[in-house]
């Protein structure tokens, strides 16, 4: 499955994947498991994020609207409808997806900063719109007041349970499909063709790759994830906003710690999650206000330096020192 | 305001973090954690740190004094930054790692909503603290008890002061504006305003939200100027509103009835110091809490006290979230006191058998405190006030006026100034 | 709509959109020549008037008065961010074209720095400068005209005027466009591109300087009053054309007349959904802008 990594590399994976399964016979605290829910869905959306930006290496700052709207599909199809989270979540995927290739399909073509813009310009018209209409043609979507899940006790059908660890173990399997279906992605012929779209996409089109079909079926591939992520965010909290779940601010969380982790690498994204994620909660609860915007500077900082000096993210000097260590012969 | 002497046996803390130091020393001794759920960074920082210098002062006071039941009261603040997630993921950790006895906060409605079904869950008792959405207390939750204002009261005050002015003059605006920030606070006001002021006969002449954060508001003053509205309503945070009244300044636009604003912006002091005295001559703000309370004599001592040790920290008075913070430790202390113990279940029933009508808990110009089966104070209501000649005078209600007010209805054009 | 409130209107359009265009300038000259977008272009803008702000509360400068040290510090920040930080980028990739991609992340990256850095010194208190002539008008006919924004309206056709006039005639002007044209062959007969860089992006900051001072009379500010500026930004440099100095003017009138006129028949609010949307059709349809070179 991790075609190009080391046995070390390998051993380092199950250990970390079989500590998480574990972690809640380690700490049985609430709000530790519910830190390990945040980092593991952080997690999730990078991976999301990156199943096409990174690969493509075009950066969007607008995939938070996939997480609200596919959100907002879910929690108005439970109380609307009666359908079960669990399947309003795949319907909120698709529509994302279906979202997903309108808004790419025009803008697949430009490059570079103009689609980065055009990401934002989307994402802020449609929280703009979903902030000021109460009522669209009948569905309630109250504006910025946001939805509530109403409250239905522990039930699996409903997607709500009293406990947090079933949340931990769903957010976990989420994880774990999303980094199985990127490493399959790249192995497979879409996973080289957006290499190549990537590398030099006029190259690709003159061999006569379509950049556009394939950036689009990666896209509706993320975005589906990304919805799905909002779902789940929809039903942890129970409570959904534009604001929180179609801001910028999302947007740039998911691209920060797939870029810092290294994007265009199965696993990148989620190490810069794993970093980011516990140094913002730090930030927080140790200095509490003291030192307001503190873990944003860091965040800045530490986007900065990577950028500077290791462009393909973190992962790459740590594999090189993990190769070193196990005296490998990766290059 | 802290204790020297217990500040003192700190020392090795001290300068690194003033009330963590202050509430360590504390913590030698058996005492009582109170959780406080602010927005202490992002856009509300300014409001959040106000209800904490005014929740740190009523402490110090209360400890001072002896504390409650012989135990010292510890608060323990944690950063909601304004978002819902981080707000219920501070609410886990107050609640797990914290162990608090109860939780008061947080301001943002979007931050509380979801935040205090976390304390129902544990069963921790919630004091709400400046959030006004109408559905925090009608969940049929046990455990959240809210002192002050629903969304709905605000507007309804609103139109009642427009209503009495009228009635005490014979002066009756036809119509009302209403402009506000598009987001969950102002449109959900906006609504309501809308729903009572139709109501009570008076037409909408103008109707319109704006995105916060604008660089210019000329394009709807214009609409103002052509739809004239009799009064304007108008809800926004301190940026807008002050770019709002600069450029009212400028543009001179007439509101026979005045401009009614919901507070936000006109209860942050950096406002008056932004906008010239002319800005904002006339305009009406509707609060939680008395502007001229300071002035209107019986005070109980602490409130005195608590001024003067809220501008040391602030460089300003009292304000309306310096008051609520400072009022909500008072409620927390009583109930704390009656339940005999900080045992959770012990203070919320305390907290539902609340019933205050005197001290520094009414600080913000409530008659009573106390809780109906949703946990809503029916004796909660803003105060209404008016800046004539510099001064912020209470117009509304009629109890809380003074006797030496006299409201300016209607209020004179920009030529006759 | 009737005449004369067409003629409010159109002059609200215009002054706003006018400072729309002076904003942006600086960014589009830094993207013309280096091609490279700056995220924090709305932060530098942002500590400019914090700067004013400072003087005129501190020193009690006139903010007029206090643009002749905004204006030298904002080149100076301007020069060093792009010497200190983002030259490295073009070290790195031996190159003097960098791909925009990374450039923009690292400028990102100074954005998130300075906003909050900004926010923990002053903290989230809104600030503002109050002087008298903030509400002066003078009239042109029956329509009032606020007097500091006509002047940060006529300094934003001035500047434009002074900077395409400077980059005709003088030498480091000339060096500047060489570069902005072609690269190797200006490193070939002898400029010195990375200090052509340092300069550059120092006046596009610069410029900002001089604006921080013009806008702080009416506008308030707060830490986080850069990214709406900057998004504005944005959307008047592709309007009117990535790079073009007169584009930028042009596109920053576009803008504020779109939104002056939008504002009447819309709420603000679905104005603002409007002008994204203009900003999304002129990108497809016309990726090189009103003016620029298609």
């Amino acid at each position: 499955m991790f075609g190009s990594a080391t046995t070390l590399e390998r051993a380092l994976i199950l250990i970390v994947a079989a500590f998480l399964v574990f972690l809640p016979s380690i700490v049985r605290d609430p709000y530790h498991i519910h830190t390990a829910t945040m980092i593991v869905y952080f997690s999730f959306m990078a991976a999301s994020w990156n199943f096409v930006c990174g690969y493509v290496g075009q950066l969007s700052l607008g995939h938070s609207v996939f997480s609200g709207v596919a959100g907002y599909v879910t929690v108005l199809m439970f109380t609307q409808m009666g359908l079960s989270p669990w399947i309003g979540m795949l319907f909120g995927g698709f529509f994302a997806a279906v979202l997903s290739l309108a808004i790419g399909f025009p803008t697949f073509r430009l490059k570079g900063p103009y689609f980065t813009l055009t990401t934002i310009a989307f994402a802020e018209i449609m929280r703009i719109w979903f902030e000021n209409t109460d009522n669209f043609i009948g569905i309630p979507l109250k504006g910025s007041e946001g939805l509530v899940v109403p409250l239905v006790g522990d039930s699996f059908w409903a997607f709500q349970f009293n406990e947090k660890l079933p949340y931990y173990y769903i957010a976990l399997a989420l994880l774990a499909i999303i980094v199985i279906a990127t490493a399959i992605m790249e192995r497979s012929k879409l996973g080289y063709y957006l290499k190549a779209i990537r590398g030099d996409r006029d190259g690709a089109e003159a061999l006569g790759i379509n950049p556009t079909k394939y950036s689009l079926i990666a896209l509706s591939i993320s975005a589906f994830f990304t919805g799905i992520g909002g779902a789940f965010f929809a039903q942890f909290f129970r409570y959904i906003n534009p604001e929180r779940n179609m801001g910028i601010d999302l947007s740039i969380d998911m691209a920060i710690m797939s870029i810092i982790g290294g994007q265009g690498t199965v696993l990148g994204p989620i190490l810069g999650s794993f970093i980011l994620h516990p140094i913002a909660e730090v930030a927080r609860t140790s200095l509490g206000g003291s030192f307001l915007g503190l873990h944003l500077v860091i965040y800045g900082a530490v986007l900065a330096l990577t950028v500077l000096y290791f462009p393909q993210g973190i992962i790459v000097p740590l594999r090189k020192l993990l190769a070193r260590i196990s005296g490998g012969d990766v290059k | 305001m802290l204790n020297r002497r217990e500040f003192g046996r700190n020392a090795t803390f001290a300068g690194l973090m003033l009330y963590t130091a202050s509430t360590a020393a504390f913590a030698q001794e058996e005492s009582i954690k109170i959780g406080l759920l602010l927005p202490l960074s992002g856009g509300s920082a300014a409001v959040g740190n106000q209800t904490k210098t005014g929740a740190e002062v009523a402490a110090a006071q209360i400890n001072e004094a002896g504390g409650v039941n012989g135990s010292k009261l510890e608060l323990v603040f944690a950063d909601s930054q304004s978002k819902p997630d981080i707000g219920v993921s501070e609410t886990e950790r107050l609640i797990q790692r914290e162990e608090v006895a109860m939780v008061v906060g947080a301001y943002n409605s979007a931050v509380t909503f979801p935040s205090s079904e976390v304390a129902e869950r544990y069963g921790v008792p919630w004091l709400v603290s400046g959030s006004v959405k109408n559905e925090i207390t009608e969940r049929g939750f046990r455990y959240i008890f809210r002192p002050n204002n629903k969304a709905f009261y605000d507007a309804r005050e609103q139109i009642d002061a427009i209503d009495l002015l009228a009635e005490q003059t014979g002066e009756r605006p036809e119509s009302i504006g209403l402009f506000y920030r598009g987001d969950d606070w102002g449109r959900s006001h906006a609504q309501a305003v809308k729903q009572i002021a139709e109501e009570r006969g008076y037409t909408i002449s103008l109707d319109e939200s704006y995105v916060p954060g604008q660089v210019d508001f000329s394009a709807q003053l214009l609409k103002i100027r052509s739809k004239k509205p009799g009064a304007l309503i108008f809800v926004a945070g301190t940026a807008d509103h002050i770019l709002f009244n600069k450029q009212m300044l400028g543009n001179r636009i007439d509101l026979p009835f005045g401009l009614h604003s919901v507070g936000g912006g006109a209860e942050d002091p950096s406002f008056y110091e932004a906008v010239p005295e002319a800005g904002y001559e006339y305009m009406f703000t509707q609060e939680d809490w008395q502007i001229d309370r300071m002035q209107s004599g019986n005070l109980p001592a602490e409130v005195i006290a608590g001024d003067e040790a809220f501008e040391k920290v602030l460089g300003y008075g009292f304000n309306s979230y310096g008051a609520q913070g400072f009022s909500n430790i008072y409620i927390a202390a009583d109930a704390i006191a009656r339940a005999g113990s900080a045992e959770r279940d012990a203070i919320r029933d305390a907290l539902a058998a609340t019933d205050i009508t005197e001290g520094p808990a009414l600080i913000t110009g409530y008659q009573r405190v106390s809780f109906d089966e949703n946990g809503q104070n029916l004796d909660a209501h803003g105060v209404i006030s008016q800046n004539i000649a510099g001064e912020r005078l209470t117009v509304w209600p009629q109890e809380n006026r003074l006797e030496s007010t006299t409201p300016a209805w209607p209020i004179p054009s920009w030529r006759d100034r | 709509m009737d005449p004369t409130l067409a003629l409010h209107v159109v002059k609200n359009g215009l002054l706003i959109g006018g400072i729309y265009g002076g904003v942006a300038l600086g960014l589009s000259l830094i993207f013309g020549v280096m091609r490279i977008i700056n995220f924090a272009h709305g932060s530098m803008l942002m500590v400019a008037m914090y700067l004013a702000w400072g003087l005129w509360a501190g020193l009690g400068l006139h903010p007029y008065i206090g643009a002749i040290i905004t204006v030298p510090a904002l080149f100076g920040l301007g020069y060093l961010v792009q010497a200190c930080i983002i030259s490295h980028l073009f070290r790195r990739e031996k190159a003097f074209v960098v791909e925009p991609l990374s450039a923009l992340l690292l400028t990102a990256g100074v954005f998130l720095v300075m906003d909050n850095l900004v926010l923990m010194i002053f903290g989230p208190d809104v600030r503002a400068v109050s002087i008298d002539l903030a509400y002066a008008n003078f009239f042109l006919g029956d329509i009032p005209i606020n007097i500091p924004r006509f002047i940060a309206f006529v300094s934003a056709i001035g500047v434009a005027g002074v900077l395409s006039w400077w980059l005709k005639t003088s030498d480091m002007g000339r060096a500047i466009r060489a570069t902005a044209q072609n690269r190797d062959a200006a490193t070939m007969v002898g400029i010195n591109v990375p200090l052509v860089y340092n300069i550059t992006f120092g006046l596009g900051t610069a410029i900002l300087g001089l604006f921080g001072a013009l806008l702080v009379p009416f506008f308030s500010v707060t830490p986080t009053l850069g990214l709406a500026f900057g998004i504005k930004s944005f959307v008047v440099v592709v309007l009117g054309g990535i790079g073009s100095i007169w584009g930028c003017v042009v596109g920053g009138i576009v803008l504020g007349l779109f939104e002056a006129f939008a504002s009447q028949f819309v709420t603000a609010t679905s104005a603002q959904i409007f002008s994204f949307g203009l900003f999304v059709v002129i990108l497809l349809v016309r990726p090189s802008g009103l003016l620029g070179k298609a």
